[in-house]
This record gives structure tokens, C-alpha cells and sequence, in this order.
């Protein structure tokens, strides 16, 4: 026994999945409504900050309106709604703000069925919770992910094992993770905010 | 980040190599997954098979085949179809006893789709609700998605260590052991059904008095008294009769129907046992030869 102990070190996985859980958390915001209180009510959903000047994704259920967001600093911006596009479920906000913490965004096309994903968010009121699964099937609209969310996950990011943002969480379908490839959020950005 | 990355590609992988021998079986509305076991040989949960005409199995690369249903076993939930022109690889098997509580495993359905898990309880051979043997208790600590029953249970490495099912026990995700697969597959290739020993006798556990026990010199303080008896059945031909009380068969006590079930496992049919019942207040032997389980339509 003890020789399977000691052969047995989760350290390196251990630390990775720390550091991995640190740099999704960064680029991971909250999404409240506003208006109610002073820094708006309880978080509705997250949003994956996608350009350092200002620019965040999130689902169009979770941004029907302005909104405000909460950065990983902590500061709580008020955000406005730039573009919705509800049949993709993707929102577009934009925050008077520089120097973000983007995220880097991955090939959700390279994605294979069975490699490590994981979820950031803020389910059932937990600030930037992480979740661990695999892709349980790719598609070109949907990714499934072997992977347990809650309401509150909608909007945050699902990246892969390097941190590369892959896709948006949107909802939840027969216990699977079902999240907007990242792909199809790069198209909705290059449409809908054509400079 | 490269112990996660190197984990994550890992898992992939082991998704590629065994999802070229899944196939998609079209047995019941909803499809179910088979494993391409041996050559033009594929097992799936026999719980998944709901018609025995007309089945037709999808490769990986998305060929459409007939298949013919060679046997079911519903004790072991297994069903196992012979499909000719399956020019798939078959699936690389692994070695169950080497199964760790902990280990991380992954299920596949056709697709492939893929669940990943934990190992969660190991145990000794057990009996299913049905009566089937399964060598190994394995019990998954996973989601079995729709359509995921009959498929199979892959260890880190993408070999196959065991099926799938969720129709063995309720609510408990379990996988039956490849060396299970592969015995209970032997069987229905060469006769369709799987044999189990048959006594013709419905028994129930009763008390017996202390002083019963001490005069006949019993070890056991429970019996089981005969309440049916199969007419013609091997018990009935041996000269069994209602109201005996069973107290040992094979020389060894029988408290419980666990007992006996133990005396009429696979390859049991034509052997002879010796049962030991209290008949009167005394004690009389009779020699069973252990009939074959009539088999009930499913």
C-alpha cells in the first residue's frame, strides 16, 4: 500500500487546475440587473470579457437590457447592451473601461469529444465557480458538455484545458452542459459590431 | 498548465480509439449502443433489444447493417447480435481486475458521445435481480445519457473493460465485467439462451424450534419450507413434497434462497444433488437431478 501511496502525486494536476480555475476567473464577469439596490440585484448570469477595451459576451437571456457588471477586481460597472442576437442566444456589452483581463479565445472546430473542459460562473449565487467535464459531442450551433451547471453558469465561459475560451454556457439540456461555440461568438462579434 | 493539458489530450484519445468499435444498435425506438466485441459479433444491453426481427446496427463511419439476434440474456442484461459485412476494428479489451475504486473511466455512446467518471464501488460476484451471475460488482459514478446502455466502459487508456447499463439495478449506474461479456457471449453464441439450474420448487424461510434442531442435530436455525412444487419438475421426480422443510442440498446448510441459488449456477444442469429436508420430524434424503430454468419470453 504504501508504494501506491507514494507513487500517487496529484500535485501537478493539482496546481494546474488551480492555475487554470485563476485565469478563467479573471476574464470571468458577473451580469446583475439594474437598478435594484445599490450595485444592482443578484447575478443573473456571467460574461467572458473578450476584449480588454471594454467588450464582454454573455447570452441574450441573461442581457435583455443595460445591465451591470462586476469585474473580477471587484469594481461593478454599468454596461450597455450593444447587440442581441436571441437565436444564437449572444449578447454583445461594452463597459467604459481599458486594460481588461480578456480572455483568450479558442478554435471551438478543434474541440474533440472526451477532452477536459471546464466552466466558470456564478451558479446558485457562488461568485465564479469552477466545474469540470468532457466534451460529450461536438456541434456546429451547440457544444455538449459532460458537465454539471446551474442557472447562473448562463453567459460564463467554458474553456479547455489551456484556458482557450471555446465556448458561451447557455443552457442546460438532460443534465448536459449545451454552451454556443466560440466560433459562432466571433462570427455574431465580426457581424454585429462591424466598426 | 501541461499535467491538464497532457490529461485532457489524454482522454480525447482514449475516446478515438474505442469509439471505432461502438455502433449505433436500432432495436427499440430509440437506439441503443453496441460494442463490436469479436469479429461480426456485437453485445448490447439486452433490456435495449425490444424486437427480435428486423434489427439493424450503424458503424462509426456510418454504415447501416442487419443484424440477427443470436441470444439475450436478461439475468446478465446482455444481447448479442451477429452482423455480417462489420468490417470495424473490434474493441480493444482491457483487464477488469485491474479496475482500482477511483479509477477514472469514461462512457461511450454511439455518436461517439462520452461521459466521464469515477469508479465508485467495487465488490465480489453477485447476483442480478434477474438471476444472472456477474463476476464483478462494478458501479460507476457517471451519467448513462439516453441511448448509452450496451455501450462501453472504457478505462484512461481507451480500452474496454465492461458494458454499460442502467437496466441491471434501479437507480445505480453499473457496468457488467468484460470477462462476464465475454462467458455469458460463449453461451448464447452456442445455444441462444444461457442454462441455469432448476429445481421446480418455491421455497420460503422458517424458524425451527430449538428443540427440533438439537434432536436432529441441524447447524442452521432456518429452513426453508416447500411451498410449490412443479409438477414433473426435477424435485417433484425426486419425491419432494409440500410442506418438507429444505435444510441442506449438496451436503452443505441452506438458510435462504441465496443458499440455493448458489447449487444451481452455470453448469449445474445434470448434476446430481443431495437434499437433506425434515420431513415428519425426521430427517430424509432425496437426490435431485438439477433440471434447466424453463425460459419465459421476454
Amino acid at each position: 500500500m504504501s508504494a501506491t501511496a507514494t507513487a500517487f502525486s496529484a500535485g501537478p494536476l493539482d496546481s494546474a487546475a488551480a492555475a487554470l480555475a485563476a485565469t478563467l476567473a479573471r476574464s470571468t464577469v458577473e451580469v446583475r440587473p439594474l437598478g435594484r439596490g445599490a450595485g444592482g440585484g443578484a447575478a443573473v448570469g456571467a460574461g467572458v470579457v473578450w476584449h480588454g477595451d471594454g467588450l464582454i459576451l454573455t447570452n441574450a437571456h441573461v442581457a435583455r437590457g443595460h445591465v451591470s457588471v462586476v469585474l473580477s477586481d471587484g469594481r461593478v460597472l454599468s454596461a450597455r447592451l450593444v447587440a442581441r442576437d436571441v437565436e444564437r442566444d449572444l449578447a454583445a456589452l461594452v463597459v467604459d473601461a481599458t486594460g481588461l483581463p480578456a480572455a483568450e479565445i479558442g478554435d471551438s472546430s478543434a474541440l474533440r469529444v472526451g477532452e477536459l473542459v471546464v466552466a466558470v460562473g456564478n451558479p446558485l449565487g457562488l461568485v465564479r465557480a469552477l466545474s469540470a467535464g468532457l466534451v460529450h459531442a461536438v456541434g456546429r450551433r451547440a457544444i455538449q458538455a459532460d458537465l454539471r451547471l446551474a442557472p447562473g453558469n448562463s453567459g460564463g465561459p467554458l474553456a479547455d484545458a489551456r484556458g482557450r475560451v471555446v465556448g458561451l454556457n447557455a443552457m442546460i439540456v438532460g443534465g448536459l452542459a449545451v454552451a454556443v461555440p466560440s466560433n459562432e461568438a466571433r462570427r455574431f462579434v465580426r457581424e454585429q459590431l462591424r466598426p | 498548465m501541461e499535467a491538464l493539458l497532457s490529461l485532457s489530450n489524454d482522454l480525447a484519445s482514449a475516446v478515438e480509439r474505442a469509439a471505432p468499435a461502438i455502433v449505433a444498435v436500432h432495436a427499440r425506438r430509440l437506439p441503443s449502443t453496441g460494442i463490436h466485441w469479436r469479429p461480426g459479433i456485437v453485445v448490447t444491453a439486452e433490456h435495449t433489444v425490444r424486437t427480435e426481427e428486423d434489427i439493424t446496427v450503424t458503424t462509426s463511419d456510418g454504415r447501416s447493417l442487419a443484424a440477427r439476434l443470436a441470444g439475450r440474456d436478461p439475468g446478465t442484461d446482455l444481447a448479442v447480435l451477429r452482423v455480417e459485412g462489420l468490417t470495424a476494428p473490434t474493441a480493444s479489451l482491457g483487464d477488469d481486475a485491474a479496475l482500482r475504486v477511483g479509477h477514472m473511466v469514461l462512457a461511450l455512446g454511439y455518436g461517439p458521445r462520452v461521459s466521464w467518471g469515477v469508479i465508485s464501488a467495487l465488490g465480489p460476484r453477485w447476483r442480478s435481480g434477474r438471476g444472472g451471475e456477474i463476476d464483478r460488482l462494478v458501479r460507476l459514478d457517471l451519467v448513462l445519457y439516453p441511448g448509452f446502455s450496451g455501450g462501453p466502459l472504457v478505462d484512461a487508456t481507451g480500452r474496454v473493460v465492461g458494458l454499460n447499463t442502467s437496466g441491471l439495478a434501479h437507480e445505480t449506474r453499473l457496468a457488467v465485467p468484460g470477462i462476464t461479456v465475454s462467458r455469458v457471449m460463449d453461451e448464447l453464441l452456442r445455444q441462444g439462451h444461457v442454462s441455469r439450474g432448476y429445481l421446480g420448487l418455491g421455497m420460503q424461510p422458517v424458524r425451527l424450534p430449538d428443540p427440533l434442531r438439537a434432536q436432529l442435530g441441524l447447524p442452521g436455525d432456518t429452513g426453508l419450507i416447500v411451498v410449490t412444487v412443479a409438477p414433473d419438475g426435477p424435485a417433484a421426480r425426486a419425491g419432494v413434497l409440500l410442506g418438507d422443510v429444505l435444510v441442506g442440498l449438496g451436503g452443505e446448510p441452506v438458510s435462504d434462497l441465496d443458499d440455493v441459488q448458489a447449487h444451481l449456477g452455470a453448469g449445474r444442469v445434470g448434476a446430481a444433488l443431495t437434499a437433506l429436508v425434515i420431513r415428519a420430524g425426521a430427517r430424509a434424503e432425496l437426490r435431485i437431478t438439477v433440471g434447466e430454468q424453463p425460459r419465459r419470453r421476454t
